[in-house]
């Protein structure tokens, strides 16, 4: 069996399980544990098997945040005697006891094994909120074996701001949910709320517990990617808050239309026809530039680098870029895009990256090839790459124009891809 | 007050025995699948396995699910290797497992069996459970190669120079050199090596370990293959890491004399455990693996007094099981005056504390981080007594 299969051989089936997987070297992507440190001041407990602890373990000290973590091994004797309960509540107070500064939140992540040991943690959350009222502690979970159910990340998005009290909203103060960079140059979106004067809360950008707090009085939360979805519903329910998804994609209509709807709901002004026209004809330009710095190179991506793949190759390829090959490993996005790009491009490749077939590969391209993501580079071993995860904080046309800008650059010139690739948790500073 | 084992305020986690099997199965030539929903294999080809770029061994996740966990539906595993195992062609497959299987009591013997009748390839069911260290997971690992593969009719009493060396994973010795500083160590002393179980040598290579004299146990993940091959043959072991000229000599005098009567040695036993000294002396302490640090303390006491400034080294390991109560280590490590061990034990120093902290990396604990500062410390050119130089 060969380790691609061409687009049009391919039938569309969304989120399938993947089954027996391989892991590649490439790390960039952010865990859990990378999101869980930029709640400030907050203070992480992992319990879990050995075999589970060592990769939050190790993830957290490469970080060097092991001042932001500890753990709670879960043992045999706690499978036998059922003694979970007690085991976590003398873990958590020791750590409590013996951490040099008082957290403002405890992050309490349990693990696929507590599922099958029917471990009652709620009654212990309340008991350690009863003695410890000054702190706030939340579950979370990393629970893999939920993973068709529950992921573990998008889980995490809304229990990190269940901490989040209900309190009176302010009409010019907004959300921006779900994110591991700050949005902000790169936006549309955030140009738009800046120049109507709307204060803009991120997870990111938060410096303290409290500020982070405040986030609870925004009157609406944006949210980019679909792991923030479960976050951005709760939200809605518990504090009032409006939810605007945004499409992070490559159609023009669907931007101007998410811009309208969020000013809309802000009453402020939205994006004129003029402007609008300006924007597109900046980004054709842009586009039209990097065309031509490409030439016939051709260029693969993969789902690392932005949310919608399959969007980004049908856009280039309509902006007359050549195209060769997707990495994925399980289709996100809707069937109409699919179904668009197949007819399209029936001889795309389409890569699984975790697919045991790729293991054994022989990396590598017969000439030039610019990749948009750190597998896709890794596969095709170019050091021609853009180098970026989860989108970058890059939204629409801004977005796109900063994406031709980062194509443009990996065409010119190289980057050290194999040390790279490897750093896990691309661009996380811990909070 | 029964100890914790369990919370960890400050330090790190070894790694774990999926890492140990994966580890020790790795140049092999075959396939481990891990049964587990997620995660462990990242967490290995990531932190443990320095091999993982430049090659193409092959080791996969199951990619358990809740459903097929509650059903312990095994037809999902079942399949999957066998469609995996027909595209790569393995020369075996390993089956090994975390927490979840373990909870579930999923059947390794029998799915193995059934896996190995589908494909005709030979499966080793190694039973491990996510709880343990790598220590166990590579002698898991090992003895069921042993078993399954190995000879013991092969093994013959005899006294020509001729040994395995077991427990060689990169986890305990990384890709640095020091497998080969360790084969040159023995070589130079006359001693052929049969095999060195599990780097370096190939497949067909370990399938006869038991054409050796005896084996020598460089590391305590090959101490129950040693056992093993001791019931099943009769072949004696000798347990030591020659670090530096004075552990060397002694270990290989021992080695010389199990050959010689056929009798088990463990030279380096008596250095004591530091846990057992209460309260601890102001001596030295070297932290890591078993045979390691206790090799390590033997030659630090093999010092001139005046090299080691008059004290007295102490082994300090974690338990294969249980790993390490973080109270004894804290206890350990602020009443000792030198502190030998891996980097990310320095959170547990008091600031301000005069003792002295040797930075010596150990691959399973702190995984890549300081992997290019690991020192070539196998064999007898080591100098041992630059660890405390700089005091």
């Amino acid at each position: 069996m060969k380790e691609y299969q061409l687009l049009k051989e391919i039938e569309y089936e969304y989120n399938a399980d993947i089954g027996l997987s391989y892991a590649s070297p490439v790390r960039g992507v952010w865990n859990i544990v990378h999101i869980g440190t930029l709640v400030p001041q907050s203070h992480e407990v992992f319990v879990c098997p050995t075999s589970c602890l060592r990769g939050v373990v190790l993830t957290t000290a490469e970080l060097g945040a092991m001042d932001r973590l500890s753990t709670i091994t879960v043992g045999e004797d706690n499978i036998l005697e059922g003694d979970m309960e007690e085991a976590l509540y003398r873990g958590t107070k020791r750590i409590l006891e013996e951490l040099p500064t008082r957290p403002r939140a405890m992050l309490i992540y349990t693990s696929c094994i507590h599922h099958f040991m029917a471990v009652n943690y709620q009654r212990i959350y309340k008991i350690l909120r009863k003695e410890y009222p000054d702190i706030d502690f939340i579950d979370c979970y990393m629970d893999p074996i939920m993973r068709r159910t529950a992921p573990a990340v998008p889980s995490l998005w809304r229990q990190i701001h269940r901490l989040l009290k209900p309190t009176e909203r302010r009409p010019d103060q907004v959300n921006l949910v779900g994110n591991c960079f700050p949005y902000g140059p790169y936006s549309d979106l955030n140009r738009m709320l800046e120049d109507a004067g709307i204060r803009v809360m991120d997870l990111n950008t938060c410096k303290n517990y409290d500020e982070f707090l405040e986030m609870a009085a925004s009157c609406v939360n944006f949210t980019f990617h679909k792991t923030a979805a479960r976050a951005a519903k709760d939200m809605k329910i518990r504090l009032g808050q409006e939810w605007i998804p945004m499409h992070c994609g490559y159609l023009y209509e669907k931007i101007d239309e998410d811009m309208a709807k969020a000013a809309e709901t802000l009453g402020i002004p939205g994006i004129c026809e003029e402007k609008i026209r300006t924007e597109r004809k900046r980004t054709e330009e842009e586009i039209e530039k990097t065309r031509e710095v490409l030439g016939d190179t051709p260029v693969s991506l993969d789902y690392t680098a932005v949310d919608c793949p399959l969007e980004l190759a049908f856009f280039l390829h309509q902006k007359g870029f050549r195209v060769e090959s997707v990495f994925i490993d399980v289709f996100t996005e809707s069937r109409e895009i699919f179904d668009q790009l197949k007819a399209a491009m029936p001889e795309l490749k389409i890569y699984q990256s975790l697919g045991w077939n790729i293991r054994q590969m022989k990396r590598g391209h017969e000439g030039k090839i610019i990749a948009i993501g750190q597998k896709s580079a890794y596969f095709n071993d170019t050091d021609h790459f853009v180098n970026i995860v989860e989108n970058d904080g890059m939204y629409g046309y801004l977005g796109i124009r900063r994406l031709m800008e980062l194509i443009r650059e990996a065409a010119q010139e190289t980057k050290p891809m194999k040390q790279l690739v490897q750093i896990k948790g691309w661009g996380c500073s811990c909070g | 007050m029964k100890k914790d084992y369990q919370t960890h305020v400050f330090t790190c986690t070894y790694t774990a025995d999926v890492s140990g099997v994966c580890s020790a199965m790795y140049e092999l030539g075959g396939m481990t699948v891990l049964h587990d929903p997620s995660g462990c294999n990242s967490t290995y080809t990531t932190h443990d396995e320095p091999r993982w770029y430049d090659s193409d061994s092959l080791m996969f996740v199951s990619g358990l699910d809740e459903i097929t966990a509650v059903m312990g539906d095994d037809t999902v595993l079942i399949k999957d290797v066998v469609q995996a195992a027909g595209d790569l062609h393995p020369r075996f497959i390993t089956l090994c497992g975390a927490s979840i299987p373990h909870i579930i009591a999923f059947d390794y013997k029998g799915v193995a069996h059934l896996i190995e009748e589908k494909c005709g390839i030979p499966v080793l069911p190694v039973p491990t459970d996510g709880l343990r260290s790598y220590v166990s997971g590579a002698d898991m690992a090992f003895r069921a190669f042993v078993e399954r593969f190995c000879d013991p009719s092969e093994y013959q009493r005899t006294k020509e120079k001729k040994i395995n060396l077991l427990g060689v994973t990169p986890l305990d010795f990384s890709i640095n050199g020091n497998v080969e500083a360790l084969r040159k160590t023995f070589e130079e002393a006359g001693f052929e090596i049969n095999v060195c179980m599990a780097m370096g040598d190939t497949f067909e290579q370990l399938t006869h370990a038991y054409r050796a004299g005896c084996n020598v146990v460089v590391s305590s993940a090959g101490r129950k293959t040693a056992r093993f091959m001791k019931k099943r043959s009769g072949m004696p072991f000798v347990e030591g890491l020659p670090i530096g000229e004075a552990a060397a000599q002694t270990l290989l005098q021992a080695v010389e004399e199990t050959l010689d009567d056929g009798l088990d040695r463990n030279p380096f036993v008596n250095i004591s455990d530091a846990r057992e000294k209460d309260p601890f002396p102001q001596g030295i302490v070297v932290i890591g693996e078993e045979v390691f640090s206790r090799s390590l303390a033997y030659a630090v006491n093999a010092l001139p007094e005046t090299g080691r400034y008059g004290q007295k080294a102490f082994a300090f390991w974690p338990d294969p099981d249980e790993g390490i109560a973080e109270q004894d280590l804290i206890h350990v490590m602020r009443s000792a005056d030198t502190v030998i061990a891996d980097p990310l034990y320095q959170v547990v120093q008091k600031p301000g504390a005069p003792e002295h902290f040797v930075r010596f990396p150990h691959e399973a604990y702190s995984g890549r981080i300081f992997r290019d500062q690991i020192p070539v410390f196998a064999g007898k050119e080591y100098q041992v007594c630059s660890l405390l130089s700089g005091r």
